[in-house]
């Protein structure tokens, strides 16, 4: 047989060298562990909370707006800590009737040691330690870079406030020309009243008059691009993906049309629609109007993906949650229901406005806090993530009609002829004071107000034109190259060479969930509800299957007569009413043949008659 | 009060020249990028879509081929460009990959050319059916005076202490030698050769033939040094003849009993055989792990063995539906390619994870990475690695040699760095999100022919077949009689030492 005696020494020992020593392998291992250096399990647990502490500590030095940054990436939501949390909300569960009895002394285990869900409890502290981390290395990557810092009104004094601050002010002393010349006002009375909006870069802005005047202002330059009179009503205009094509809904129909002033299509399927909004990942067009249906319109293919009936009446706030695409719509109830594409019901709704109707709403960056105005005067803020009201704001003079959350967070509304800024922390908590106050005196009521993305800038569309004021600190100061179409200054080749990127990564209007992270995702296994849920889905099959086994006994067989148009039947059918006469001498003599055959049987019944009488044991001696 | 507004300019996100580079921002902030998920997901399953759209493996024949079927391919084991190939019709042909086109077509044979094979010094070896080996060198011989020993590349030289024996034909390529068996010089029915290899390190070549010996050559003698004869008693022909790689005495050989028998040169002794269900029909031993081989089998299968273990091999490779004729390692061990009598390539992932490619089809061994075939493609003869590990060449029955590339969407040619960056962030996409049943589709998709399709599906009914009466069998024996045996566990039938 063939030895090892002529294998090389280069190649890799046989089973049996390396089994041979297994005492020495357990007890070198045994001192890697002690000396605390054991490379091939990972960091130690005590290790792991002391790299932990070390990045807190490191925390707690740290400025407060540095703290802020890093804080919020690190609360998130995290698996393994919810994981944890489900788990011994389980466990404090008092019904325990559909544990098995192997889940029951586990359970019984578990609360009677204090340690319980160790293993994921360490496993939770190694995530949240390196989530930790990796958000401190975040925000030390962030000051290299990040090359623009977000404005800011600083307070000198204890007496000045920021809302003293006005436009003209700001214009003629504060800023440098290069900003100031964002302040503006156009008085434009003839198609009165405007709504202002801006495409996601935020270089263009898309002016619409309600008698039909649609005007595109290049904000680098200042000079109108496209200016066209359409001569009928126009309740709302939105760019596209970009800002080369806009979407104008018009008296009866929807109408696209491009940087020239052309029109590209006409979308039949939307009629008189009160309210658009473009989902840029999505390249869909979602309208709203006057029947309630909600359409989706995907506007690389022109296919009409979805529409919904909202069965609420006419309605004229819809605004998309930039975290997860959903939509939200304002009903004239108070409600705001929540919409995806795949879903013909809605997939939350919640009362917001008790007696009046919802005029506006805006949702934040993050997808956490929402905004409602309503005929009640109020703004009330919700909480997302618990569909709860935190807090609410009240405005005086008139409801707040338009409203929207800038990119930092600051929230402006507008009622009567007031827009009111009030800062980030005014989302997350009450506050008493405003940030910043403008008055559009004279002009009328307030139609719209958008803040435009990456520059200090709120555009306001009213009854006497537009206005366009500076807000300090309500853009993003850092842009980022790998999100499409959010280049401001993206030249002709940079604008198709994006078109292209875009719509490769196209997501699919099935994608739109409310949670966005589900995508990709594992489902998470908790034994005792996975137990339950699959007990559950027995039943409900056997229910079933059941309920299918009474309805087949009820349900009447039905009697099938099958080959009845054969050709052959058909002519035997004809034949049957011919009187023939050999037929009618067949059927005389099988006639007779019955009737002797009768006789005959009752004569031998009339014979023996008591064999049937007699019991069956005794029968046979009759017969014989 | 004071007021700090964004002052955004345009040289900041604009480039100066035409000629710069664009300034790339980043924006660390995970509010300012939505729906990372579902973005990062579509972006896998368009770069499952890119890479199949690439797939473009076919690189071209090889011009001014052979006028019957190719029979054996030489790949020169140092040097990237020389290839030899060796036909049916007993010419050897000497080709440039470069250029792909044929140097030199060598009427080297009358009858079929059975193996070619490179020794050193661009010196090599071809074998026929007529029972003659010829010497060789594939590059052109030098005037007498620059044939000197001191050439610097190594291979350009002939060597100096070979005996000339035939003299009637100057051809610059040779033959510069004649081999045969001496006790049957110039017999009609005469010896054939099977097979031929040359050792890795010194001056010695192998030969099998048909008189069921193996034969041990030294260049500069015209009879064998050793000869192996009649092994394990079997008067069986020997086909296939491979020396390990590392170990400088080890022989591996196939012959017709089906088996498969190492044996050490030094003691002319027999080390271990193994007998399978079918004859191998190739044998080769992996380059970079010397202790593992491979064959290809009769019964459609490739089986690769540990030499110290030959009753059972560690891994089978499915997927054939006719015998498998050739196989060739990658010069990095981990992969194979093997050339069907169903007249497809396959290649194969030999480890079990990290392959070069192992996202691309099956990230398990056993079944075919890739599948290569065309229309006009016949049975597929012989099958070779270049050395770079990039190119696969296949000789087939319909006279063409084929060169393939060994990864089908990869692109021939320097990459920018950008090019590159942008190929390893869609593979790791792929692999990242490769168990999601959508992007697992694309990625293993592969058009086959029509007539394999139906014969694999055929083959997938007659396994399950198989396993269903190996069932029944074991449900109504005695209990305890009967038990299931694995699929490797039946492939070796005996093993002799």
């Amino acid at each position: 047989m063939f030895r090892s005696r002529h294998l090389p020494t280069s190649f890799p020992p046989t089973n049996h060298i390396t089994m041979s020593s297994p005492p020495a392998a357990k007890k070198q291992k045994h001192t890697n562990n002690t000396a605390g250096n054991s490379i091939s399990r990972g960091p130690s647990h005590s290790q792991i909370i002391q790299r932990r502490q070390k990045a807190k500590d490191a925390l707690s030095s740290l400025p407060a707006d540095k703290k802020a940054s890093v804080l919020e990436r690190y609360h998130g939501s995290s698996t393994a800590s919810h994981r944890l949390h489900t788990l011994r909300h389980d466990d404090k569960h008092e019904d325990t009737s559909n544990l098995s009895s192997y889940q029951l002394r586990n359970l019984q285990k578990r609360r009677s040691n204090p340690n319980t869900h160790r293993g994921i409890q360490r496993f939770a502290e190694c995530k949240e330690t390196k989530r930790l981390e990796n958000a401190m290395e975040a925000m030390h990557a962030e000051e290299i870079l990040h090359d623009y810092n977000s404005g800011l009104i600083e307070v000198e004094t204890d007496m000045e406030r920021t809302t003293q601050l006005t436009q003209e002010k700001l214009k003629q002393d504060m800023l440098e020309e290069n900003v100031a010349r964002n302040i503006y006002n156009l008085e434009l009375q003839d198609y009165s009243p405007y709504i202002m909006r801006y495409d996601r870069s935020g270089r263009y802005s898309l002016l619409c008059g309600r008698k039909g005047h649609v005007a595109v202002i290049d904000q680098h330059t200042m000079g109108l691009s496209t200016e066209f009179h359409l001569g009928e009503v126009t309740r709302d205009a939105c760019f596209l993906h970009n800002g080369t094509m806009m979407a104008v809904a018009q008296e009866r129909n929807v109408f696209i049309y491009d940087e020239n002033g052309a029109e590209v299509h006409r979308l039949d399927g939307h009629k008189r629609v009160f309210g658009m909004e473009f989902l840029p990942y999505h390249w869909l067009l979602a309208t709203i109007g006057h029947a309630g249906f909600l359409q989706y319109q995907d506007t690389s293919t022109g296919e009409i993906v979805s529409q919904h009936r909202t069965k609420m009446g006419p309605c004229h706030t819809l605004r998309q949650n930039p975290h997860n695409a959903v939509l939200h719509l304002g009903h004239t109830n108070g409600t705001v229901t929540l919409w995806s594409p795949s879903s013909s019901e809605y997939l939350v709704k919640m009362l917001c406005h008790k007696g009046s109707a919802v005029t506006s709403l805006a949702i934040d960056r993050s997808g956490t806090y929402m905004a409602t105005g309503g005929g009640d005067n109020k703004v009330r803020i919700w909480d997302l993530r618990m569909y709860k009201e935190t807090h609410y704001y009240k405005t005086y003079g008139g409801p707040p009609v338009c409203m929207d959350i800038s990119q930092t967070g600051i929230l402006g509304v507008g009622h009567g002829c007031h827009a009111n800024f009030w800062r980030g922390e005014g989302l997350k908590v009450k506050v008493d004071d405003m940030y910043m106050k403008h008055e559009c005196s004279g002009s009328g009521p307030l139609e719209s107000a958008r803040f435009r993305p990456f520059e200090d800038v709120c555009g306001i569309g009213h009854a006497g034109g537009v206005s366009s004021i500076v807000i300090p600190g309500s853009g993003e100061p850092n842009l980022d190259s790998n999100e499409h179409f959010t280049n401001p200054y993206m030249d002709n080749k940079q604008r198709r060479e994006t078109e292209v990127r875009s719509l490769l990564e196209k997501l699919r209007p099935d994608m739109i969930a409310l949670d966005p992270d589900v995508i990709g995702s594992i489902e998470e296994s908790n034994l005792i509800q996975k137990q339950q849920r699959l007990r559950d889905l027995a039943e409900s099959a056997d229910a079933k299957k059941a309920a299918e086994k009474e309805a087949s006994k009820s349900k009447k067989q039905k009697k099938k007569m099958r080959g009845r148009n054969k050709i052959s039947k058909k002519l035997a059918r004809k034949q049957k009413n011919v009187i023939d006469e050999g037929t009618e001498k067949l059927k005389e003599a099988r006639e007779q043949e019955r009737v002797e055959k009768e006789r005959e049987q009752k004569n031998r019944n009339d014979g023996d008659d008591h064999d049937n009488d007699a019991p069956a044991a005794l029968r046979r001696f009759f017969n014989a | 009060m004071k007021v700090k507004a964004l002052n955004r300019t345009k040289a900041s996100t604009t480039r100066a020249t035409p000629s710069d580079l664009r300034p790339v921002h980043k924006n660390l902030n995970p509010a300012s990028h939505p729906l990372p998920r579902a973005r990062e997901y579509t972006r896998a399953i368009t770069a499952a879509k890119l890479d199949r759209m690439f797939a473009n493996p076919f690189v071209g024949e090889l011009k001014g081929g052979h006028v019957d079927g190719v029979n054996c391919i030489g790949v020169c084991r140092t040097n990237l460009l020389p290839v030899v190939s060796g036909g049916v019709d007993g010419t050897v042909r000497i080709w440039d990959l470069q250029s792909r086109t044929m140097v030199k077509n060598l009427e080297a044979h009358s009858r079929c050319v059975s193996g070619v094979v490179f020794g050193h010094g661009g010196m090599f070896y071809s074998c026929g059916e007529e029972g003659l080996v010829k010497a060789w060198s594939c590059f052109p011989k030098q005037s007498a005076g620059d044939s000197s020993d001191e050439d610097s590349e190594g291979y350009a030289k002939k060597p100096s202490s070979v005996k000339r024996m035939e003299t009637d034909e100057e051809s610059p390529f040779g033959p510069f030698n004649t081999y045969r068996l001496p006790s049957v010089r110039s017999s009609h029915n005469s010896v054939a050769f099977h097979s031929i290899d040359h050792h890795w390190a010194i001056s010695q070549f192998a030969t099998a033939s048909s008189d069921s010996a193996v034969h041990l050559w030294d260049p500069n003698r015209t009879s064998p040094v050793t000869s192996f004869s009649n092994l394990w008693g079997s008067d069986d022909t020997v086909t296939t003849v491979r020396y390990n790689p590392a170990e400088s005495n080890l022989i591996a050989h196939c012959s017709n009993d089906r088996g498969i028998g190492l044996h050490d040169t030094r003691t002319a002794s027999a080390l271990a055989k193994t007998i399978l269900g079918m004859k191998s029909n190739c044998l080769e031993w992996n380059p970079m792990e010397p202790y593992m081989f491979v064959v290809g089998n009769e019964d459609y299968n490739a089986y690769t063995f540990d030499m110290r273990k030959l009753k059972r091999p560690t891994s089978m490779y499915k997927g054939h539906v006719g015998a498998v004729m050739s196989v060739s390692w990658s010069p990095t061990g981990t992969e194979f390619v093997t050339g069907s009598y169903d007249k497809t390539i396959r290649i194969f992932n030999a480890r079990k994870e990290g392959g070069t490619a192992s996202h691309m089809g099956s990230s398990s061994t056993g079944i075919a990475r890739d599948i290569y075939h065309t229309k006009r493609m016949q049975r597929v003869f012989c099958t070779a690695y270049t050395s770079d590990h990039k190119f696969i060449l296949s000789g087939s029955d319909d006279t063409n040699l084929r060169l393939w590339k060994a990864r089908s969407s990869e692109k021939i040619g320097q990459l920018s760095s950008r090019e590159e960056a942008s190929l390893q962030y869609r593979s790791a996409l792929v692999q990242k999100y490769a168990h999601l049943p959508e992007v697992k589709r694309i990625a293993k998709s592969r058009r086959i022919p029509k007539l394999v399709k139906k014969q694999t599906a055929e083959a997938i009914v007659q396994k399950e077949k198989k396993r269903r009466k190996e069932g029944n069998v074991v449900k109504h024996s005695k209990p305890g009689t009967k038990s299931f045996t694995d699929e490797r566990g039946k492939v070796v039938v005996k093993t002799v030492d």
